[in-house]
C-alpha cells in the first residue's frame, strides 16, 4: 500500500500482545521431560512468586527470574530463583518434584481498558486525582 | 544541536576506536535499572510487574559502580522503576559522573523537585522526564491525573537550576500525531535540551496487550510525525534512528548495544526482550544467543520491534562506521524538516485494536 495520502488509508488492524494465560493456583503435572520443561517456560514467564518443592521435600517460595533449558538432558537444566526470604539459589530440573503458581499475577487485569473502566466509575463519583495505584510493598 | 559537542565527540571516537579494534559487540550506552519500584502503574509498563519481594530490592553503588566498569559504554542511562525512588541514587549517580560517563536519569518527574537539591549540574548530566505527550495524552498513558503538571512543574525547576533536561516520549497505538507535533512544541518552548522517542515495546508481561504498534504502523505514525517538521524541534538521538522510524531506512538489530544491569543481572539479550540473565558483562556478550534475536532473526518477540535499544546503536554504528553514513547523518542534520507534502501531520490512523485510547480530563470530565 502506498504511505501517500496517509489520513485516508485503510489498515487492517493487526493484533499484537500475548493472550496471558491465567497460571494463578495452577499446578502442572511433572510426570514427562517435556511437562517438565513446558511448566518451567511458563513459570519463567509468569509475573508472580511460585513455590517450588524439591525431592528432598524442601520448599522454596520465589521468583523465576532466570532457566537455563538448552541441554537435551534434565540433569544440566537449572532454574534460578530469588527467594521470599533472599538470596538466590540455582536448582537443576532433575532435583525439583513439584511446581505451584502461588503467587499472585501481578499484572492481571491492569489493562488500558480496565484503567478506562475504573476512571469512569470515580469520575462518575466526583472523586478527584484520580489513578491507578502501584502495589503495596507490604 | 541539542546534544553537547563534548559528547558527540566521546561517543564518536569511542565507536571509532572499537571499530579499529574489530569489536563486533560492543556497547554504547549502558542501561541500569538500579530498583524496579515505581511510584506509577502504567498499563503499557512491562518494567515493574514483581513480587513485592523484588520491588524492594535495590543495587547498591558498589554494584551499580562494578556494572559500568565492566560495561565500558561512554553513555549510561538510569531508567527503572522510578530511579528516584532509591534511597542512594545521588550518590550513584556521583559515582558513575566521577567516572567521565555521560548520565540519563530517566524519571517520571514526580519526586524530581523533591530530589533536585541532591543533584549538581553538569555536563555530563542529564535528566530525561519522561512525558507521553500533552496533559490529557500523558496522564491518560500513565494511569494516573495530575502527572503532567508535577512533571511540567519540575522540569521547569530544574531547567532554571542548570540542569540538562530533555524528554522521553512512548507512543502507543491510537497516538494522536496532531497533539504529538503540539506536545512536541509546548516542550521546546518549555526549554528542554532535545525530546526522545519511542514506540511502545510489545512487552510480554505488560498489563495492557492491547496497544502495541507493529511496525507498518509505527513507520506511517512516525511518518506523519515527523515529516514537514517544525523548524524549533530539537531530538537528542541519532537522525538516521528517527528516518528508520519513519521508514527511510532498514537497519539490522543492534541487541548488545544498549546492555541492561539490573537486580538480577546483566539482561540477554536486550533492555526490553527478558530471555535470561548473565553473571556478567562478559558473559553476556559470550553466551547470548545473538543470531536468535532481532527482526532478521525470525524471534516472534522481535518482530514489530523498532526500539532505541535494538536500533539506535546501529544508527550510530552506520554514521561512524562508513562515509555514506557520514553523509546521510550530515545530510539529516541539516535539511532536517522533511517536508513531504503527501503527508497529513493531523489525522489519527492507527486505532488501537480494542477501542480509542480516551484523553482522560478533555473527553471525560
Amino acid at each position: 500500500m502506498s504511505d501517500s495520502k496517509l489520513s485516508n488509508s485503510q489498515e487492517k488492524d493487526e493484533k499484537l500482545g500475548v493472550v496471558h494465560e491465567n497460571l494463578q493456583g495452577w499446578v502442572p503435572s511433572m510426570a514427562s521431560d517435556e511437562e517438565v520443561r513446558g511448566a518451567f517456560e511458563k513459570a519463567f514467564d509468569y509475573r508472580g512468586d511460585l513455590t517450588i518443592t524439591l525431592k528432598d521435600g524442601q520448599k522454596i517460595e520465589g521468583y523465576i527470574f532466570d532457566r537455563r533449558a538448552d541441554s537435551p538432558r534434565l540433569g544440566e537444566c537449572i532454574v534460578r530463583v530469588l527467594p521470599k526470604e533472599g538470596g538466590r539459589v540455582t536448582i537443576p530440573y532433575s532435583d525439583i518434584a513439584a511446581l505451584a503458581f502461588t503467587g499472585k499475577d501481578t499484572a492481571a487485569g491492569k489493562s488500558f481498558e480496565a484503567w478506562v473502566k475504573k476512571y469512569k466509575e470515580k469520575k462518575a463519583a466526583g472523586e478527584k486525582n484520580i489513578g491507578i495505584d502501584a502495589e503495596p510493598l507490604d | 544541536m541539542p546534544v553537547p559537542v563534548s559528547q558527540m565527540w566521546t561517543v564518536a571516537s569511542y565507536v571509532v576506536r572499537q571499530k579499529l579494534r574489530r569489536r563486533k559487540h560492543f556497547p554504547v550506552v549502558l542501561m541500569l535499572e538500579p530498583l524496579m519500584r515505581c511510584n506509577l502503574a502504567c498499563a503499557g509498563c512491562g518494567k515493574i510487574q514483581y513480587p513485592a519481594h523484588i520491588l524492594k530490592k535495590d543495587l547498591s553503588p558498589e554494584e551499580c559502580f562494578k556494572a559500568v566498569d565492566e560495561c565500558g559504554a561512554p553513555m549510561v542511562s538510569i531508567p527503572g522503576g522510578e530511579p528516584l525512588m532509591h534511597p542512594r541514587i545521588a550518590e550513584i549517580v556521583e559515582g558513575i559522573l566521577a567516572r567521565k560517563k555521560y548520565v540519563y536519569l530517566c524519571t517520571n518527574g514526580l519526586l524530581l523537585n523533591e530530589k533536585l537539591d541532591q543533584f549538581k549540574p553538569s555536563k555530563y548530566f542529564s535528566f530525561v522526564v519522561h512525558m507521553d505527550g500533552q496533559r490529557e495524552h500523558h496522564d491518560f498513558s500513565v494511569c494516573r491525573e495530575g502527572t503532567y503538571d508535577k512533571a511540567v512543574e519540575a522540569i521547569r525547576e530544574a531547567l532554571k537550576r542548570g540542569f540538562r533536561v530533555t524528554t522521553n516520549t512512548t507512543l502507543f497505538a491510537g497516538a494522536d500525531p496532531k497533539s504529538v507535533r503540539e506536545f512536541f512544541d509546548e516542550m521546546m518552548d518549555l526549554g528542554v535540551e532535545g525530546l526522545m522517542l519511542s514506540p511502545g515495546y510489545t512487552y510480554d508481561k505488560a498489563p495492557d496487550q492491547e496497544h502495541f504498534l507493529s511496525r507498518k504502523k509505527t513507520r506511517r505514525l512516525f511518518r506523519q510525525i515527523l515529516s514537514n517538521r517544525n523548524k524549533q524541534w530539537k531530538f537528542n538521538m541519532s537522525p538516521l534512528f528517527l528516518e528508520f522510524l519513519m521508514g527511510r531506512r532498514e537497519y539490522r538489530c543492534t541487541p548488545w548495544g544498549m546492555p541492561t544491569y539490573n537486580i538480577f543481572g546483566w539482561q540477554k539479550p536486550c533492555y526490553l526482550l527478558q530471555d535470561g540473565y548473565a553473571d556478567t558483562f562478559e558473559e553476556l556478550i559470550r553466551d547470548t544467543k545473538w543470531e536468535h534475536y532481532g527482526t532478521e532473526s525470525g524471534n516472534p518477540k522481535c518482530a514489530n520491534c523498532m526500539v532505541h535499544s535494538g536500533y539506535e546503536t546501529s544508527a550510530v554504528n552506520d554514521t561512524f562506521g562508513s562515509l555514506s553514513g557520514f553523509l546521510a547523518t550530515m545530510r539529516a542534520t541539516i535539511f532536517n524538516r522533511y517536508k513531504d507534502p503527501d503527508v497529513d501531520n493531523f489525522t489519527t490512523t492507527t486505532p488501537a485494536s480494542s477501542g480509542p485510547l480516551v484523553q482522560i480530563s478533555r473527553s471525560e470530565a
